[in-house]
C-alpha cells in the first residue's frame, strides 16, 4: 500500500518530466522565434492619493486640492521575480512633466513617487506606470483643483 | 518732358492693341455712316461728351450734369429719329463690309442726257420737277413715291412728264444711273418773298432744297423756264451748259479723275488720323489722367495644395492692397478682378513662408500695384490623422473638506479624433470641458462636453462629443 501511494505520488512527476523535456525541445527546434522572456512584476495595486502612511496610501482619490501640496501615486507590484526599476511618468495636459525610475526589490515590493504642487499645476494629470521596457501597466487619471 | 515721358513709360503691348482696335472700330462706324446725318449728330454727341470731361475736370457740377443728361438722351435719339437710316446702312452692306473696304459712290449720273432732257422739256413747255439727292436721305422729306428703276434716257425722261402720264405732276428723283422713284410728293416753302409766276412746282422744289441738301430742277409749263433749287436758294437756268455744270457740282464730279481719287484718300486718311487721335485721348483720359491710391483688402487664394494635405493655419487670410491707378478706372473696378494667389506646390508638412509679389496678384488691365501687407504669409500645411485617445475629465473647483472623489469614469472612455498629423500625435488623451466640483452633493452621474483644442482638431464621423461621467464622492478618512 505505502509503494502504490509512492509510485501514484511519482506519476505525474513523471509526466511532468517528460512535458518539459518535450517543450524544451521544442525550443530548440525554433530557437530564433522565441523572444527572451524577461521575468515582469505584476503590478497589484496602483492608486491617486493624498498621503502614504506605513507603506500604503492614504485617501485614494482622483482629484486632489492644491491647498494640500502634494499628491502621491503608490504602486504595489506582488510578486517581484527580480530585481527591476519601472518609471512614474507624470503628464500635465498632454505634456510630460517629471518621469522617476523606482527600483523594485523581490519578492514582492511597494513604491511612490509624488510632486509638490503649485498653482500652475491646476488641470487634468495623467500618471503612465511603465515597465523596464517602458511597456505601460496602467495609466491613472486625477485632476489637480482649487 | 519728363512728364510726356512719364505719362508713355508702362505703355504695354495690350495697350497699343487696345488703342488700334477702338481706332478701327471708330473709324468703320465712320466709314459706314458718312454722309448720313447720323454721323453729325455722333459727332456732336462726342463733343458734348468732351465737353461734359472737361467740366467735371474743372468742378462744373450743373453743366457736368446738364451735359450728361443731354448725350444720354441724345444717344436714345439717334436710334428712335435716325432708325430709317441706320437700317439702310446695316441692312445694305454684307458683313465682311463691316470690316473692311469703303462703299463705292453711286454711279454717275449721265448729266449730259438729262440737261438733254431738261432742255427739251423746257423748249415744248411740259411741266417737271427733277430731284438730285444729295448725302442726305430724303426718306423723311418726301412722299408717296412710285419706284421706278428705269435707265435714264431722255425719251423715258419726256414720257415720264408727259401731260397724259398719271405720274407726270410729282417729281423724279434720280440717283445714279436711273430714275429711282416717280409721283413723288414734296414738302412746300411757305416763303413769301417768291416771284407771282412761281408756281406750286416752284415752292414744291424750294420746299426741299430747304430741308434737305438736295438739288431740284423745275421746268415751267408756262414759261418754258429752267429753275434750280439748292440750300433754299432759286435760280433760273438760261443754257443747258450752265445746267450740266451745276449738275456736275452737285454730284462732286470733276474732270480729273486723279484729283478726286486723292481727294478721296486724303479725306479717308484724315479720318483714320481723327479717330486714332480720338482714341488715343480717351485712353489716356481713363488710363493715365487723375492718378489716385486706392487701399483694398483682397481674401488670399491657397491653390495647388497637395490633394492629402490640408491647411492648419496661416498668419493670415487677406491682405491689404495699395492700388494706384486713373480715378475712372478705379471706380470700375470690382472685387472679383483682383485676385491674390498663393501657390502651395511647394509647401512641405509643418510652417511653411511665402513672400508675396506682384506675380502672385491679378490685378485689371491699366491697374498698378503699389504695396502689399503684410508681405510674409506662413502657412501651415498638414496631413490630417485619425487617433483613438482616453476621454479625461478636467475637474475645477473644490469639494467640501469631508469629501473625497475616489472615482470618475467617463463613457465612453475613449474617443476618435480626426486632426492634423502634428497635432493628433502630440496628444496622449483628450479632456472634456471643465466641470465644476461644488455642485456635486454625492456619487452621481453628469455629462460634459469634450474640449476640442486647437481647434483644427475634430471628432471622428459618427462619434459624439458628449461624455458622460460616473463618479464616486466618499466621506474622507481621518
Amino acid at each position: 500500500m505505502k509503494r502504490f501511494f509512492l509510485l501514484m505520488g511519482l506519476l505525474p512527476l513523471a509526466v511532468l518530466a517528460l512535458g518539459a523535456c518535450s517543450a524544451s525541445h521544442a525550443q530548440e527546434a525554433v530557437p530564433d522565434e522565441q523572444p527572451i522572456t524577461q521575468a515582469v512584476p505584476t503590478l497589484a495595486k496602483a492608486v491617486m492619493c493624498e498621503d502614504i502612511q506605513e507603506f500604503k496610501p492614504k485617501n485614494a482619490s482622483v482629484v486632489f486640492s492644491i491647498s494640500r501640496g502634494k499628491v502621491f501615486c503608490y504602486t504595489f507590484f506582488d510578486p517581484v521575480p527580480e530585481q527591476t526599476f519601472i518609471y512614474h511618468q507624470w503628464i500635465h495636459r498632454n505634456k510630460l512633466n517629471t518621469k522617476r525610475r523606482l527600483y523594485l526589490q523581490t519578492p514582492r515590493w511597494s513604491s511612490f513617487s509624488s510632486i509638490q504642487l503649485r498653482e500652475s499645476d491646476k488641470g487634468p494629470w495623467r500618471v503612465e506606470i511603465l515597465d523596464q521596457s517602458e511597456k505601460v501597466l496602467t495609466v491613472l487619471t486625477f485632476s489637480i483643483t482649487d | 518732358m519728363k512728364n510726356i515721358l512719364e505719362l508713355f513709360s508702362g505703355i504695354r503691348w495690350q495697350d497699343i492693341l487696345d488703342i488700334g482696335l477702338n481706332s478701327y472700330i471708330l473709324f468703320r462706324l465712320y466709314a459706314l455712316f458718312r454722309g448720313t446725318h447720323v454721323l453729325r449728330v455722333i459727332i456732336w454727341l462726342a463733343l458734348l461728351w468732351f465737353v461734359q470731361r472737361i467740366s467735371v475736370s474743372l468742378g462744373l457740377i450743373v453743366t457736368s450734369w446738364a451735359i450728361q443728361g443731354i448725350t444720354a438722351m441724345g444717344a436714345l435719339i439717334i436710334i428712335v429719329v435716325f432708325r430709317n437710316e441706320i437700317r439702310n446702312v446695316l441692312q445694305a452692306r454684307r458683313f465682311k463690309s463691316f470690316l473692311w473696304g469703303f462703299s463705292s459712290k453711286s454711279p454717275v449720273t449721265p448729266v449730259e442726257i438729262v440737261a438733254e432732257s431738261i432742255a427739251e422739256l423746257a423748249r415744248r413747255h411740259i411741266g417737271a420737277l427733277l430731284v438730285f439727292p444729295g448725302k442726305e436721305s430724303l426718306h423723311d422729306a418726301v412722299q408717296n413715291g412710285i419706284s421706278w428703276r428705269g435707265q435714264i434716257s431722255k425719251e423715258m425722261i419726256l414720257s415720264i412728264f408727259w401731260p397724259d402720264n398719271p405720274v407726270h405732276d410729282g417729281a423724279a428723283v434720280i440717283q445714279g444711273q436711273q430714275v429711282a422713284e416717280v409721283g413723288v410728293i414734296l414738302p412746300l416753302s411757305y416763303r413769301k418773298d417768291l416771284p407771282s409766276y412761281y408756281g406750286t412746282r416752284h415752292r414744291a422744289a424750294l420746299g426741299l432744297a430747304e430741308n434737305t441738301d438736295a438739288l431740284v430742277v423745275v421746268v415751267s409749263e408756262e414759261r418754258g423756264h429752267v429753275v434750280v433749287a439748292k440750300k433754299g436758294r432759286m435760280r433760273t437756268v438760261n443754257r443747258q451748259e450752265e445746267l450740266v455744270e451745276i449738275l456736275r457740282m452737285h454730284q462732286g464730279i470733276s474732270d480729273d479723275a486723279e484729283e478726286r481719287r486723292k481727294r478721296e484718300n486724303f479725306r479717308i486718311g484724315l479720318a483714320a488720323f481723327v479717330c486714332l487721335i480720338f482714341i488715343t485721348g480717351v485712353w489716356f483720359s481713363f488710363t493715365r489722367g487723375q492718378d489716385v491710391l486706392v487701399p483694398m483688402e483682397v481674401p488670399i487664394e491657397f491653390v495647388n495644395r497637395a490633394a492629402k494635405m490640408e491647411i492648419i493655419d496661416s498668419s493670415t487670410s487677406a491682405v491689404q492692397l495699395h492700388l494706384s491707378g486713373s480715378a475712372s478706372l478705379m471706380k470700375s473696378i470690382r472685387p472679383e478682378q483682383i485676385r491674390v494667389r498663393l501657390d502651395l506646390g511647394s509647401a512641405g508638412v509643418g510652417e511653411n513662408r511665402f513672400t508675396l509679389s506682384r506675380e502672385n496678384i491679378t490685378l485689371p488691365p491699366g491697374i498698378g500695384i503699389k504695396t502689399i501687407k503684410p508681405q510674409d504669409i506662413q502657412v501651415q500645411v498638414d496631413v490630417p490623422l485619425k487617433k483613438t485617445l482616453p476621454v479625461q475629465v478636467d475637474w475645477e473647483g473644490r469639494l467640501p473638506d469631508q469629501l473625497i472623489m475616489v472615482k470618475a469614469t467617463p463613457f465612453p472612455r475613449n474617443i476618435e479624433v480626426v486632426g492634423p498629423s502634428q497635432v493628433v500625435e502630440s496628444l496622449s488623451a483628450i479632456y472634456t470641458k471643465k466641470v465644476m466640483l461644488p455642485d456635486l452633493q454625492g456619487s452621481g452621474t453628469l455629462e460634459a462636453d469634450l474640449d476640442l483644442e486647437p481647434s483644427s482638431l475634430k471628432i471622428a464621423p459618427g462619434a459624439s462629443r458628449r461624455v458622460q461621467i460616473a463618479y464616486t464622492i466618499k466621506e474622507r478618512e481621518n
